[in-house]
């Protein structure tokens, strides 16, 4: 797998360098590297052509000073994630919840939920404007509205599939009222809320990735990040930034909800 | 000395051998006219069930696909509410679930999230029991139904008839006055039925629990039961009970059980003809075709 990327990314940047394309209009992998550098607060010169100095800038100058946006920009969105997250969860669990449990609110809100999941996030951006401006709570609307009906349905989806066998197990034990929440159903819920949680990240980041794109505000994401490459047009800072996005995103997938997720389903006897 | 202190002395020397011979005292149950109807079709439910069972009975109830057997389990155990009829344990009348009625499910209804000591040991934790004495009713448990060995194992890491000894375990140890047992080896393998046939009726034999067993397998029903109720469908009611008096343990693979067998499956098969060939009459309650709720028995002196 590794092998084949360092294959892809070699032949990329060799033809760069010998058909000698403007790195204004697609950068090389070299350029990203540059970019990613000057986001981590210095200067290189990887895209220059091979010379004495390389790969440090023509000028020495390799400390221009400032920010370090990629320390900054991730830790900002991580921020925001984590709270924003933590709403959109807990809406989330209650209305799936709700709909599991009473057939009147499934009935009027399994449909709106189901219509409003297929409304892409960035949608939500100008009603969180002209309702909240640009600010804090703009963002935080458009991420836990991106999210929490996600969460909301899948998980409901996952409670259905409880069989009912264990209600009846659980009652004829003696576990009634909240003793049959806390001790049964909780727990035979978790596979159906690991997998929703799974999916409410997803759809979570890419809310958050695209409010901060384009709501204005103090601190700046890593969504501003990609902003800021268009209205330099730097395309390298745009490819460089799209990259921290998607590995930022696989990585806390991969290390943490993947990992519950397979812990659960270990535990149920769900996976071989 | 007084008649009343006579009187006295004597009941202590009865309680005494009671006892002794551990006759059970608990674990009678009286159900009367119990009718439970689906969707508002009396052909898919149970109507006019009425039946008794004495205290550490094993009364196995027996009937083809539909006949309303899981119904009749279901309605015992609380699960579902009867339309008409009443279900008294003990001289106590039951509605709702509840650890008196412990049930053995077909799909055993274990928790995967627990292991199975912590399984048996659930309906004690919801009773409110300190985790000590748990522990040693657990164990207790666990050696009644020979799982020592896996008590730290998962559901999904047993065997189809060890998660049904679990169930049997989980069931049993909250003590219940009657077990109810929904086709409980159905899913299994010959070989593990009859290992299981010859431990439930071992722990039968000592826990001395009434035990109502839902089965299709008339086979099944002869090797274990004191009385067979025989079902018949559309809509469910009770058309034979036939004593079985044989002695415990039994050799399962002994003549005079496969006799009976036969001789039982002929009964009922007779009986479905009988039904058949009044079709127009089949409808109507059991004791208008003739045949109905009297009972007959079989292995007398064998």
């Amino acid at each position: 797998m590794l092998l084949a990327w360092v294959v892809i990314l070699s032949a990329w940047e060799m033809a760069y360098r010998v058909i000698t394309w403007e790195p204004y209009k697609f950068p090389a992998p070299s350029h990203v590297l540059d970019s990613f550098c000057d986001l981590a607060g210095f200067r290189t010169a990887f895209g220059d052509p091979i010379s004495a100095h390389w790969p440090k800038p023509a000028d020495g100058e390799v400390h221009p000073g400032g920010s370090i946006p990629l320390l900054s920009a991730p830790a900002i969105s991580g921020v925001r994630l984590l709270v924003g997250f933590a709403i959109s969860i807990a809406m989330g669990v209650g209305l799936g919840l709700a709909m599991w449990r009473f057939e009147l609110a499934n009935g009027i809100l399994g449909p709106v939920f189901l219509g409003l999941q297929t409304l892409p996030s960035v949608c939500w951006v100008p009603l969180a404007v002209l309702l909240l401006g640009h600010n804090e709570k703009g963002i935080l609307f458009v991420l836990v509205m991106g999210s929490c009906f996600a969460i909301a349905i899948s998980l409901r989806d996952g409670l259905r599939t409880i069989p009912p066998v264990y209600q009846k197990a659980g009652l004829m034990l003696g576990a009634d009222g909240w003793k049959l929440y806390r001790y049964v159903l909780l727990p035979a819920s978790l596979p159906a809320l690991a997998s929703s949680l799974r999916q409410g990240f997803s759809f979570a980041w890419r809310s958050l990735m695209g409010a901060e794109l384009i709501l204005a505000v103090d601190w700046h994401g890593l969504g501003y990040q990609l902003e800021i490459g268009r209205s330099y047009a730097d395309i390298k800072q745009v490819v460089a930034v799209m990259a921290i996005m998607v590995m930022i995103a696989m990585l806390v997938d991969r290390l943490v909800f993947a990992v519950i997720e397979r812990k659960v389903h270990q535990r149920f006897g769900l996976v071989g | 000395m007084s008649v009343f202190s006579i009187f006295g002395n004597g009941k202590a020397t009865a309680a005494q051998s009671a006892a002794a011979l551990q006759l059970p005292t608990r674990g009678r149950m009286e159900i009367e006219g119990l009718t439970k109807a689906f969707g508002g079709h009396r052909a898919n439910g149970i109507e006019d069930i009425s039946l008794q069972c004495r205290e550490g009975e094993f009364v196995c109830v027996v009937g083809p696909s539909g006949c309303g057997k899981s119904t009749l389990l279901n309605c015992i155990a609380g699960m579902v509410q009867a339309d008409h009829g009443t279900i008294r344990l003990d001289g106590k009348e039951v509605n709702q679930p509840g650890p008196d009625r412990a049930v053995v499910f077909q799909d055993h209804g274990l928790f995967p999230w627990l292991s199975a000591a912590q399984n048996i040991a659930f309906g004690l934790k919801m009773a409110g029991m300190p985790r000590s004495e748990r522990s040693d009713r657990v164990e207790t448990a666990l050696k009644m139904v020979h799982l020592t060995a896996s008590a730290d194992k998962l559901v999904h890491e047993l065997s189809g008839g060890m998660k049904q000894r679990v169930a049997i375990a989980r069931a049993l140890v909250i003590d219940p006055a009657v077990l109810l047992m929904d086709e409980p080896f159905a899913s299994l393998d010959a070989q593990t039925r009859t290992l299981l046939h010859a431990q439930l009726q071992e722990i039968w034999t000592q826990t001395k629990k009434t035990i109502l067993f839902v089965t299709h397998s008339v086979g099944e029903a002869v090797r274990l039961a004191d009385r067979i109720v025989v079902l018949h469908a559309h809509p469910g009611r009770i058309r034979r009970v036939v004593d079985i008096n044989l002695t415990h343990p039994r050799d399962f693979d002994g003549t005079d059980i496969t006799e009976l067998v036969h001789l039982v499956r002929k009964e009922i098969e007779d009986e479905v003809n009988r039904a058949n060939s009044q079709t127009a009459e089949f409808w109507k309650p059991a004791s208008a075709v003739g045949v109905g709720r009297d009972s007959f028995s079989l292995g007398d002196g064998i």
